[in-house]
């Protein structure tokens, strides 16, 4: 990081209620040893992360949730959402919606796809601040350690669709639903509604994102995103943990099963909330 | 209980290979020491149970006349190869007769040796491969770096390693390899040491990764558990220190400077040149941008092995 964590304490402390910043004080983190995490995430950084996202959550986006008391206070489990808005805004409102709607808090650990480490100081920040790269080595090391994921199963596809297929899932890729059931993980869907009207889309680029890996860039046609509102909708856990045992991970056709299933989840949360919106700033 | 063994030591002129024969000398459960350095003794003790002899392990010949010679006459249970060629510049074919071919020979000569009955060889955390799509945790069946652009200083150690794994279990031989992290620590070939000797120390902007350093005195501890022990396979042994590349640099006293990646190389080149520093960006590169810890579950669940010495840092 350009900065050390002192700074990043420093700014906290200025910046943040000291309420929230001696709850934050309890954050479930696991030290290797110099304040990070082996993954590089930094306590300091996650309420500096808490400081600059709180405005975009509190006014900006005026995020609503419904549901958070599903998300999991402890122990190993999966968040799943759909992915959309051409930019992760989507992932840094549920990064902030769980650390505020957990106690003691927990991160969201985002699994990133795998560009996300090579872009500069983005992939940096984004550790900092809990993200890992996206490979089941990463998943299964925090899973083992009770980590919460936070996974968007449509990947690149779902964030970058387009304004006329908004709110239409893209298939979910199924290694997340492996992955829980062979850590005995439950799986909590939540619907993002909002971020797809965030930022209309114009088109893609490949060859922008060429440099950097990213398989499609997104070309907006406003430059940054509206203030549009989000709502975030938690849904039950589904209790992979509980139905299916560690072994029938590699039972290829319960996992698709389970996944379409979790697919389902989602999509009824979002067709709920859709419907349940008065508008998309309202 | 078990009779003291008796154990060589390679490398024993190098600073893992003397801790690891100091230790062994006050380790109870050891009765002699044949320490057998590259060229000279070194600063190795005095003791009546610790032999020292010179040996040049590059040559086949001297190999087998040091284990048919001394290592029998001494009833030798165990090698502990500890050497390894320290400086990534070199490259010849006699530093990869140093490295790799070395390691055949203690390997099929342990194999029909009458007392030797274990081989613990110590590789290191850079034949693993990093990259981006690449889990940050690395365990032992992590992809190996087989990159054939790779310097030979990776690709002798790369060789090695798969050189001993290849013969596990089809002798009675055991056969145990210990990846360990980077020793930070003058003389032992580090290159973050070598690095961080610069006032300033120049890294890619916009990248911070996650390092994992080791000290001389966790590397010889994790050797001797080896040693001790029956298990066979390879192991990951990483040290007390786990932190970011920016925070190493500050630790170390030294003042960063993000720069443009592209120019590192060259730069870095140009200190080399001048210097005659051994640090070479271009060997660095994936670890300067991508995070690589080693997971030591396995060493601390089969070896009992848990790093207990910290770095001290400078400017602690």
């Amino acid at each position: 990081m350009p900065f050390p964590p002192a700074i990043a304490r420093a700014l906290a402390q200025a910046g943040l209620p000291e309420e929230e910043r001696l709850r934050l004080a309890g954050l479930h983190f696991q030290d290797a040893g110099h304040g990070y995490d082996a993954f590089g995430m930094h306590p300091d950084f996650v309420a500096l992360g808490s400081l600059i996202a709180g405005p975009l959550y509190d006014h900006y986006f005026r995020v609503q949730s419904t549901g958070h008391e599903h998300i999991p206070q402890h122990g190993p489990a999966i968040l799943v959402a759909n992915h959309s808005g051409n930019i992760p805004i989507d992932g840094m409102m549920i990064w902030l919606d769980v650390l505020r709607h957990t106690n003691p808090p927990r991160v969201a650990r985002a699994v990133a796809d795998h560009f996300v480490p090579s872009l500069p100081f983005i992939g940096t920040l984004f550790a900092r601040n809990g993200m890992v790269g996206g490979s089941r080595g990463n998943a299964r090391a925090l899973l083992e350690s009770g980590e919460l994921l936070m996974i968007f199963p449509e990947g690149t596809p779902g964030i970058v669709k387009p304004w006329s297929e908004r709110y239409k899932l893209r298939p979910f890729r199924v290694g997340f639903v492996e992955m829980a059931i062979r850590h005995s993980a439950p799986v909590v869907p939540c619907a993002v509604v909002g971020a797809e009207e965030q930022m209309p889309q114009l088109t893609t680029s490949h060859r922008l994102g060429k440099p950097f890996g990213i398989p499609e860039v997104p070309i907006p046609a406003v430059p940054i995103p509206l203030p549009v509102r989000y709502h975030l909708h938690w849904g039950p856990p589904i209790p992979l943990d509980r139905e299916t045992t560690p072994d029938q991970a590699d039972d290829s056709a319960i996992v698709h099963q389970a996944a379409a299933r979790i697919q389902d989840a989602v999509q009824g949360l979002v067709d709920k909330g859709l419907k349940q919106r008065r508008g998309i700033f309202k | 209980m078990k009779r003291p063994v008796n154990v060589m030591v390679t490398g024993a002129d190098a600073p893992v290979g003397e801790r690891l024969v100091r230790d062994l000398l006050d380790d109870s459960r050891v009765d002699q020491v044949l320490a057998v350095p590259w060229k000279e003794a070194g600063h190795l003790p005095k003791d009546d149970r610790l032999t020292v002899i010179p040996v040049d392990l590059s040559s086949s010949r001297r190999v087998h006349e040091l284990l048919f010679g001394k290592a029998r006459d001494l009833d030798i249970d165990i090698i502990a190869h500890t050497q390894l060629h320290r400086t990534a510049r070199d490259e010849s074919a006699q530093v990869h007769r140093y490295n790799v071919e070395a390691v055949r020979s203690l390997l099929s000569l342990s194999e029909r040796h009458p007392s030797v009955r274990r081989l613990v060889m110590r590789s290191d955390a850079a034949v693993y491969q990093i990259q981006r799509d690449l889990p940050v945790l690395i365990a032992e069946h992590h992809p190996l770096n087989m990159t054939g652009s790779a310097p030979q200083w990776i690709r002798d150690r790369v060789e090695a390693d798969v050189t001993a794994c290849t013969r596990m279990g089809m002798t009675p031989l055991q056969i145990v390899v210990l990846r360990t992290a980077e020793v930070l620590a003058p003389g032992t070939g580090s290159q973050l040491y070598d690095y961080l000797e610069s006032a300033i120390c120049l890294r890619p902007a916009g990248f911070d990764p996650m390092l994992n350093l080791l000290t001389i005195q966790d590397c010889a501890a994790a050797i001797q558990k080896a040693v001790h022990n029956d298990a066979q396979g390879v192991f990951n042994i990483p040290g007390v220190d786990t932190l970011p590349l920016t925070a190493a640099i500050r630790a170390w006293g030294r003042i960063g400077i993000p720069f443009a990646s592209s120019l590192l190389s060259p730069l870095y080149h140009l200190r080399s040149r001048i210097t005659g520093g051994d640090f070479r960006y271009g060997m660095n590169r994936r670890r300067f941008h991508y995070s690589g810890v080693l997971d030591g579950t396995r060493a601390r669940e089969v070896l009992s092995y848990v790093p207990c010495h910290p770095i001290e840092w400078p400017t602690d």
